[in-house]
């Protein structure tokens, strides 16, 4: 019973603080630009002013159009079941599936937002749609090398497992396989949450790569993709910081302060992540779109010295 | 070999060393500008400088401690220093004719490592040598003398060229730190000093480079001279 409550406690808090790390992140970016920057609150308030609007739907929309957010925002939910959010051991339900299927599953709803961007018809919905799949395409061979990795390191595909052998054996967190794994790891990151250093982070739509996707809507389906996209940020930095980088601090017994400690603790580790997301976004200048290759070559390169690293150990 | 009985934290920080140097030379592959190869450089050759004082520590070679000191000092500052100097006085500060784009030179480059561990792998078993940390010197050995190979083959610019040679050479030095670490002190301070000859000699060349086509690209030196 009390699994299950701390279950639900996982997926609730990814629901409930994925808007707030948002908000940290967009806050900071223009602090560190010398401005002043939106409340670290404005995401929730953007949600709750588009969820009390009209949706617009364009005619050529098809069943696609509405099925896209219902399905990016139940894939969204799916994923904090199968890894360790709260606690570091498994509960009711998380061997529903291992990474692969973790990432299959953020993989389908990011594959439903693209084919809504299509559906429509416009011409932004296309660009957002063949850039997304086009960085896909690139981004996806080195997901499947650190997932590759991962599994040579800890010789299990569950992250509860990675996470166990992270923190009982410093030498093997101190090895470069799994230092680079971090490093191949925080550039997908990159990638995944649309923070490359690609394309203006301000909101015109020659530059846009995921946001061009989802210009045809508006009102609640709206809200639903943007709090998507936002649970799957705090998703993948959850994978990244408890999985990968810093494995301590979970709830080892499930109690409810335990629970509670280890939200907070997240939010603290999510707070250095975002640190180096912002600094590696302000710091490093914007290069032109068709250069989006070269920080996926480095990722690539860095899984495939992390699996070289990995066999001298 | 001393590496066999290394506890395992102190192993894997070797490693982590021996691959981060790797890494650098990386750096030197996916990047255009002449200044961030020298940077490279530099911060490869201080992290040779204490692998070799560390294996030193842990292997008992008080002589490692001097090589250590003279390899941050040469390779660490004063060569880095010398290319600076030539860097100024060209006012070219980026590769501009590149014959495979730098990621595209980042994957061939992953590649090159995956051929240098399946050599190495094979290398040690043939030899009968024990142990990960014999491979792993191997394997960043090779590896950065092939990338050193790939960086003489695509760029062009003079600098480039130099600065390959260097890398080459300092993945000799890393894996004879790590798999033969008695070396005669004599040999060391030899290599330091070929090196510094290496430096000037290609000073000169680029000055007469300049001075004779006006640029400082090897790609445009086509025809042998008697």
């Amino acid at each position: 019973m009390r699994d299950i409550l701390l279950q639900i406690g996982q997926v609730l808090s990814v629901i409930l603080l994925a808007p707030l790390l948002q908000g940290v992140i967009l806050q900071w970016e223009e602090r560190v630009q010398r401005a002043q920057g939106p409340g670290v609150f404005q995401p929730y308030r953007d949600l709750w002013k588009l969820f009390h609007k009209q949706a617009v739907v364009p005619q050529t929309a098809s069943f696609i159009y509405w099925i896209a957010p219902i399905v990016a925002f139940t894939c969204m939910l799916t994923v904090p079941i199968l890894i360790p959010v709260l606690t570091d051991f498994p509960l009711p339900q998380s061997d529903m599936g291992d990474i692969l299927g973790g990432g299959l599953i953020l993989t389908l709803g990011s594959f439903f937002i693209t084919l809504a961007g299509l559906d429509s018809g416009s011409a932004y919905g296309g660009i957002g749609s063949s850039r997304a799949v086009m960085l896909g395409i690139l981004a996806e061979p080195t997901l499947i090398l650190v997932f590759v990795g991962i599994t040579l390191l800890a010789k299990a595909m569950l992250p509860f497992v990675v996470n166990h052998l992270l923190v009982q054996q410093p030498a093997l967190y101190w090895s470069p396989a799994h230092l680079f794994l971090v490093a191949a790891f925080f550039i997908l990151l990159l990638v995944e949450t649309d923070r490359l250093p690609i394309h203006s982070s301000t909101h015109i739509e020659v530059y846009m790569i995921e946001e061009a996707r989802i210009l045809e809507y508006s009102g609640p389906l709206l809200a639903l993709l943007k709090w998507a996209s936002m649970m799957k940020q705090f998703i993948l930095y959850t994978i990244f910081c408890n999985v990968l980088l810093l494995p301590w601090g979970l709830s080892k017994q499930g109690t409810a302060v335990g629970a509670l400690a280890a939200a907070a603790a997240l939010f603290g580790k999510f707070l250095l992540v975002a640190v180096s997301v912002v600094f590696v976004e302000t710091a490093q200048s914007r290069l032109r779109y068709y250069r989006y290759q070269e920080p996926l070559a480095a990722s690539f390169l860095l899984a495939i010295l992390a699996i070289v690293a990995n066999q001298l150990r | 070999m001393f590496a066999a009985q290394l506890p395992p934290l102190t192993a894997s920080l070797f490693s982590l060393v021996a691959i981060a140097s790797l890494l650098l030379s990386f750096v030197m592959l996916g990047s255009r500008w002449l200044t961030d190869y020298l940077i490279a450089f530099a911060g490869q050759s201080w992290l040779i400088a204490i692998l070799s004082a560390a294996v030193g520590y842990y292997g008992h070679y008080p002589e490692l401690y001097l090589i250590a000191v003279l390899t941050a000092l040469f390779r660490g500052v004063v060569l880095p220093y010398l290319i600076l100097r030539i860097i100024r006085r060209l006012k070219v500060n980026r590769e501009i004719h590149e014959r495979l784009s730098p990621s595209a030179c980042l994957v061939v480059g992953a590649v090159l490592v995956l051929f240098a561990f399946v050599v190495s792998s094979h290398l040690c078993q043939a030899l009968g040598l024990t142990g990960t940390a014999a491979v792993l010197a191997l394997t960043v050995m090779l590896s950065m003398k092939l990338i050193g190979f790939l960086m003489l083959a695509v760029r062009s610019e003079a600098l480039s060229q130099i600065l390959a040679l260097l890398v080459l050479e300092n993945g000799i030095f890393l894996g004879s730190q790590i798999l033969v670490p008695g070396m005669p002190l004599l040999i060391e301070l030899v290599i330091l000093f070929d090196l510094l000859v290496v430096v000037a000699c290609f000073g000169v060349l680029v000055r007469y480079l300049l001075a004779q086509t006006g640029t400082s690209d090897a790609s445009l030196l086509r025809r042998l001279v008697g």
